[in-house]
């Protein structure tokens, strides 16, 4: 129960993208169709339960062991940029038409906030391991969620007459705006 | 360094790169720590002394369960109260709570929520309420004066009646819930504590 | 380079036509999530340029010693280690200004604001010049992340910098520190700047 309640908080109530404003960037910038921001949310969902599962291992393994939790930035963020290197092979290797799908969106997710972002509230949370994979799949989840729906309504608002000053990022924001009000709406379910 | 081949200057320049910063990061966790660490003495003291009535110093007692603060009056016998750390998941996270606990009368004697990550704006308010601009901390001071038998209850939608109620905070029942839950956990492992103890200090 | 360009030129860029956040939409993440608060906005702002301008220092001096191949790799490294001193600091001097800012402080590593500089002008320019062109990015940062924090701070909590500015009478907009307050102050943000730069086009 308290799982179910983890996965439905970080990709429901507190969703990653809107409101604690992480993985803004592709939220912006590949949420124009909607078959590009599935596979973008289905590679970041794959990068983040990867990633939770490493960065779990490092801190609890051994930067804690050793005292060197200083080095908990640096590491993380290697960890994060070589483990994107090695699934972007490692998809190539193994399925083309999978590489086809998600190679491209592979690169921009070393940067993008909300992988690191989960590492870090994993610590900051001493969620244990099992705890911290439940929270990757649902932040993954509530991130695909947030993209699809943006997409959605982005194809939609390509037929718009919007404001010409609004067009582009001011009404992407404006929307994000609004899907972020009603998913606040789901913070008082319980 | 031109002319050496290309996986050498690969990797010079990476272990360079990372001895420096290795170097940068040890020097600076020898400098910061201590800061850090008196910035987190401080912030006790201080939620101690909020969650106590006027005490003159308190004793650390370190127990197998964790620490107790018990604050003192001036002659070093008799006691105002114990305050100790209360740990538990809220709706979002870990919630840290400092409470102060009378057990003569077995009333709280106030809490301070120190750690939360609870959903800005709602689940907040268990610390800070900004729409109540008269009294932002209304919340927590509920718990001043709350009886802790049979245990602390949160009741929605209305005002308390018994002793022994706190209001719950619309919109973040959740967390009210967790940290009266949270409350009530450390408060058996406490009372167990002082019980063994042969009654209070 | 193709052509000279003055130094100034470098500077006042950032401040306006390549500001990162309203021309290059770069940064989005820390602009939206620590301005419910002017001050959290200028800490955050800081803590940015400071993490920029060191890192800038660093890779533009050993610009023609690191391989193209690990440049990535290194420029991370160098990034995450003042983001640590950064993160320290503030957890030392400024510990209420750290909790508030929270995980937000580290995630300035992922910041594409730090790392886009990087790659597109400190590893190719000598060192004065790429930290005049990180300090003019630097300062466009913070003056929108001020401006966003004010406006929320205003219309949610009635204050500026923690200073009552608007009095009993007025009922604070709730919505305006919370997330979706964010997005909706950037979107009229940017159509702002966008109204702008038409009437100065057409001027």
């Amino acid at each position: 129960m308290t799982y179910f309640l983890l996965f439905f908080s970080a990709a429901i109530v507190n969703n990653f993208v809107l409101s604690y404003f992480l993985g803004i960037c592709p939220f912006v910038g590949v949420s124009k169709k909607i078959s590009s921001a599935v596979s973008m949310g289905m590679a970041v969902t794959f990068v983040m339960l990867i990633s939770a599962v490493v960065t779990w291992l490092i801190y609890h393994m051994i930067l804690v062991p050793f005292h060197v939790e200083i080095l908990e930035y640096v590491s993380f963020i290697l960890v994060i940029a070589s483990l994107v290197q090695l699934v972007e092979m490692f998809i190539r290797k193994v399925s083309k038409p999978l590489y086809d799908t998600l190679g491209i969106y592979l690169p921009l997710i070393t940067t993008n906030c909300a992988i690191l972002g989960l590492a870090l509230f994993s610590v900051l949370r001493e969620y244990a391991f099992l705890e911290s994979v439940v929270f990757a799949l649902g932040a993954g989840a509530g991130f695909t969620l947030a993209l699809v729906i943006m997409a959605g309504i982005r194809e939609e608002l390509a037929l718009a007459p919007v404001p010409r000053h609004f067009q582009g990022a001011g009404i992407t924001m404006i929307v994000a705006g609004a899907l972020a009000l009603a998913f606040m709406g789901f913070a008082g379910m319980i | 360094m031109k002319n050496l081949s290309l996986s050498t200057r690969m990797i010079l320049v990476l272990t360079l790169i990372t001895i420096m910063s290795g170097a940068i990061l040890a020097g600076w966790d020898l400098y910061t720590k201590p800061k850090v660490e008196y910035h987190r003495e401080q912030a006790l003291q201080a939620a101690i002394a909020d969650v106590l009535p006027p005490y003159d110093h308190y004793d650390v007692l370190n127990t197998e369960q964790g620490y107790l603060y018990v604050g003192k009056e001036k002659d070093s016998t008799a006691s105002v109260g114990l305050a100790f750390m209360a740990i538990g998941s809220g709706f979002q996270g870990e919630v840290r709570i400092m409470v102060g606990y009378d057990p003569d009368k077995r009333q709280l004697t106030g809490i301070k929520v120190l750690e939360q990550i609870e959903t800005p704006g709602l689940g907040t308010k268990i610390v800070t309420d900004p729409s109540n601009k008269n009294d932002p901390l209304w919340w927590s001071a509920q718990f001043e004066g709350v009886a802790v038998e049979p245990e602390i209850v949160v009741i929605k939608n209305a005002k308390p009646v018994n002793d022994y109620e706190i209001q719950g905070i619309t919109g973040a029942t959740i967390s009210s819930k967790a940290v009266v839950r949270i409350i009530n956990d450390r408060l058996d492992v406490v009372q167990d504590l002082i019980n063994q103890a042969g009654g209070h200090k | 380079m193709a052509k000279p360009v003055s130094l100034k030129a470098e500077f006042v860029k950032g401040l306006w036509n390549e500001n990162p956040v309203m021309a290059s939409l770069l940064g989005l993440c820390p602009t939206l999530a620590v301005t419910n608060a002017a001050v959290n906005g200028l800490a955050m702002g800081l803590a940015t340029t400071f993490v920029l301008l060191t890192s800038t220092l660093m890779i533009s001096t050993m610009r023609n010693l690191v391989p193209h191949q690990v440049r990535i790799a290194g420029y991370i490294v160098i990034i995450a280690t003042f983001v640590t001193v950064a993160d320290r600091f503030l957890a030392a001097f400024f510990p209420e200004i750290s909790a508030t800012l929270g995980p937000y402080i580290p995630l300035i590593v992922v910041n594409c604001l730090i790392l886009g500089r990087q790659e597109a002008f400190s590893s190719r320019n000598p060192v004065g010049r790429s930290l005049v062109d990180s300090l003019g990015m630097g300062l466009g940062f913070i003056m929108v992340l001020i401006v966003l924090g004010s406006i929320r701070e205003i219309l949610g909590s009635g204050s500026i910098f923690g200073v009552t500015v608007l009095g009993d009478w007025f009922s604070p907009w709730m919505v305006m520190i919370l997330p979706p307050g964010a997005f909706l102050t950037l979107g009229i943000l940017i159509a702002l700047v966008n109204w702008i730069n038409s009437r100065r086009i057409a001027a």
